[in-house]
């Protein structure tokens, strides 16, 4: 399949670490604070970011058949716990690592993931594929 | 005091990537009929604000100026993210009712709910700690 479409892919920055902030000195956090918004906003301003959101430290894990097992965090105390998210519009994901790259916590020990959102999920294309094979198949 | 700014908009995190394999065709078709049905039930009550499935690709970027750039691995993880929801609901409790809800959990998928904020918490650690220096 061929696209000739130019029109912007979207991307997910999560940013990761709960922890970063910690020990920092009220200049340094004030600082890193300031450049986090700036740089937002001005993501905004050139069309690149579309919304972004922090995540709340608590929450809830669901897990298991009919989501009987709810279980807390951790979140707040974890390098790997999401803390929020950009969502971005952007050429392609070099343009989104770019952009992750400039991202302030960087320097604190926040980590980014930047991930492709995704047009269709991955598994229903794959059901339908299987399905698509089976009736070529019976077809056959 | 608690004076964290909630939306009334929970993010779901959809963890596992590798749940689908070993199944047959048919038992994969079923169950994204009922994912998708749910979903949709979702929209309709106008709970389920948007969601998207993450692409198995991506980059880790970490360290001073972004320095470190690494792959994944994203594919065949149970704890990678494979897709996302932000839903409105009354409180955290709904939000997980809703949670337990979802077909998918029939499988290896851990969902991760977590409240969405107005504003970043450090954020407003900075904003009081400059108050408390302005005070003293």
């Amino acid at each position: 399949m061929s696209t000739t479409s130019t029109t912007k892919s979207d991307y997910l920055l999560l940013f990761r670490g709960n922890m970063w902030d910690r020990g920092l000195s009220p200049e340094q956090l004030q600082k890193v604070v300031s450049d986090w918004f700036a740089w937002f906003e001005r993501l905004k301003d050139e069309g690149k970011c579309a919304g972004g959101h922090p995540l709340e430290k608590e929450g809830k894990i669901v897990s298991g058949k009919q989501g009987r097992t709810v279980a807390d965090g951790p979140f707040a105390e974890s390098k790997e716990a999401v803390g929020g998210y950009f969502y971005l519009q952007v050429a392609d994901i070099d343009e989104a690592i770019e952009i992750a790259r400039q991202c302030p916590g960087l320097e604190y020990g926040a980590v980014v993931e930047v991930r492709p959102v995704a047009e269709i999920c991955a598994v229903k294309q794959r059901a339908e594929e299987l399905s698509a094979g089976q009736l070529a198949e019976a077809t056959a | 005091m608690n004076t964290e700014a909630t939306t009334g908009e929970y993010m779901l995190l959809f963890r596992g990537t590798q749940w689908d394999k070993g199944l047959s065709p048919q038992e994969l078709q079923q169950v994204m009929d009922k994912v998708t049905a749910w979903a949709e039930g979702l929209q309709g009550q106008g709970k389920a604000k948007v969601g998207q499935p993450l692409g198995a690709q991506g980059r880790i970027v970490s360290g001073k100026k972004g320095g470190l750039v690494a792959d994944g691995p994203f594919a065949e993880s149970k704890e990678a993210i494979g897709g996302y929801l932000v839903l409105r609901a009354d409180d955290l409790n709904e939000a997980v009712e809703i949670a337990r809800s979802n077909p998918i959990l029939e499988y290896d998928v851990t969902i991760e709910v977590r409240p969405v904020l107005a504003e970043c918490p450090v954020f407003q650690r900075a904003r009081s700690e400059l108050l408390s220096e302005a005070v003293a």
